[in-house]
């Protein structure tokens, strides 16, 4: 009997040190029952796409960032703001320091600017603007891109282009939850030439070489210089 | 004489070049405060239906504003009001399919995860009877946003304001969405 109770208030003793532990999660925070996992996306960058609400050019270009599929992946890896002129926060955060509607602004976690095109200078292609993107952030961290030819590339034709109408504006769709940092943003594949076209143009050129030395000898035996 | 003199000549915009470089961390100004609200984007305190100030939803519609949740601020202006408790909050909350976080136990680690992600949160002070915005937490400075004087923030030593906070049932609580942008530096 002694034994039972024994083994009992160990039981009890363990429970009672493992309940804490749980209760204090290092990103953690007890709310109720539940322990929420807070997301420590402090050092997420931004991207602000800004523009007129009516404009169909700032709507493709948002809209951009949900049909294009590396777009939409670096939209869930940022901060992703879509900011029309007609809100209160257009008027306190973005009319003074935006020159141009649409805009299109990348930012490090601290405000840097890495990345701002505006109007027409915004590229013309969903594409365009990845790569350009892409760019920026490599540049800023000081990544070098791997160049498209090394690559495993997949071929690809452009399709037909997203015709994204206007909407009202409601709340935009809340991103997934992580902890990610600056973005990892990777140039679109480009279609360049294949193995053989290589060869191709390499095997025409020594075809070149040698028939202009054969010319060359013809027209000396034929015009032969006069000393 | 002249070797030396043509050295010194190679060298001069050598050194040059490190000379007015300014990269680094040191070369941003950060925001102050962290959660800078914009006047426009302030929810002033209001009396509910039942008559009671309504500073728990006033505070959480200024975070919705500053986190682009601008039709949620509205909705919420227009069908909640009047004082709040932590689980009726949560079970809004819920119903409203609010993405959130909150503690009840003065954890401030809240408050610094709140801060450092750039969102904020509301806290309650006055020994739990309000609830304002803390946007901004640092080493030594807190800062508030007062409801019923949303003309300026206010600042306090962190230590003061964590100290109100706890014994204030140090009830803190945010939504969890995009926060605003920082100035372009």
């Amino acid at each position: 009997m002694n034994k039972l109770l024994l083994s009992v208030l160990c039981l009890l003793a363990v429970f009672a040190a493992a309940v804490p532990c749980f209760a204090d999660t290092v990103n953690g925070v007890l709310a109720e029952e539940r322990i929420v996992n807070l997301p420590q996306d402090q050092g997420k960058w931004y991207v602000s796409v800004v523009g007129n609400a009516t404009d169909s050019r700032y709507n493709e270009i948002v809209g951009w960032f949900d049909t294009n599929a590396s777009l939409k992946k670096l939209k869930n890896q940022v901060h992703f703001c879509p900011v029309t002129s007609d809100t209160a926060i257009y008027q306190a955060r973005y009319a003074s320091n935006v020159k141009v509607l649409p805009t299109v602004r990348m930012q490090k976690a601290d405000g840097t600017v890495v990345y701002e095109a505006a109007g027409k200078n915004i590229p013309m292609t969903a594409a365009g603007l990845n790569g350009a993107l892409a760019g920026a952030a490599n540049t800023a961290q000081g990544i070098r891109p791997v160049l498209p030819w090394r690559k495993d590339m997949e071929r690809r034709c452009p399709g037909p282009c997203p015709n994204p109408q206007p909407q009202p504006q409601p709340d935009p769709a809340p991103q997934p939850i992580d902890d990610n940092g600056p973005p990892n943003v990777e140039p679109e594949p480009q279609t360049d030439l294949p193995p053989w076209g290589v060869a191709v143009i390499c095997l025409a050129g020594v075809l070149i070489g040698i028939a202009s030395g054969y010319g060359r000898q013809l027209y000396g035996k034929l015009h032969p210089t006069v000393k | 004489m002249r070797r030396i003199l043509f050295a010194l000549v190679l060298l001069v915009p050598v050194a040059g070049c490190e000379v007015g470089e300014n990269f680094g961390p040191s070369a941003v100004k950060k925001e102050w405060p962290t959660v800078n609200l914009p006047a426009v984007l302030r929810q002033s305190n209001w009396r509910g239906p039942q008559g009671q100030g309504s500073c728990v939803h006033a505070s959480m519609i200024s975070l919705f504003r500053w986190q682009y949740r601008l039709r949620t601020a509205d909705h919420w202006r227009q069908t909640y009001g009047d004082g709040e408790q932590p689980e009726d909050l949560a079970a809004k909350f819920n119903q409203e399919g609010i993405r959130y976080a909150y503690v009840t136990n003065g954890d401030v680690r809240f408050l610094e995860w709140a801060c450092r992600t750039r969102r904020g949160c509301g806290i309650t002070v006055m020994g739990g009877a309000h609830m304002v915005a803390l946007v901004h937490l640092d080493d030594k400075w807190a800062a508030i946003l007062d409801n019923n004087n949303v003309e300026k923030f206010i600042w306090v030593p962190r230590e003061t304001l964590i100290a109100e906070w706890k014994a204030s049932y140090g009830w803190a609580v945010t939504p969890i969405y995009t926060p605003a942008a920082p100035l372009p530096q």
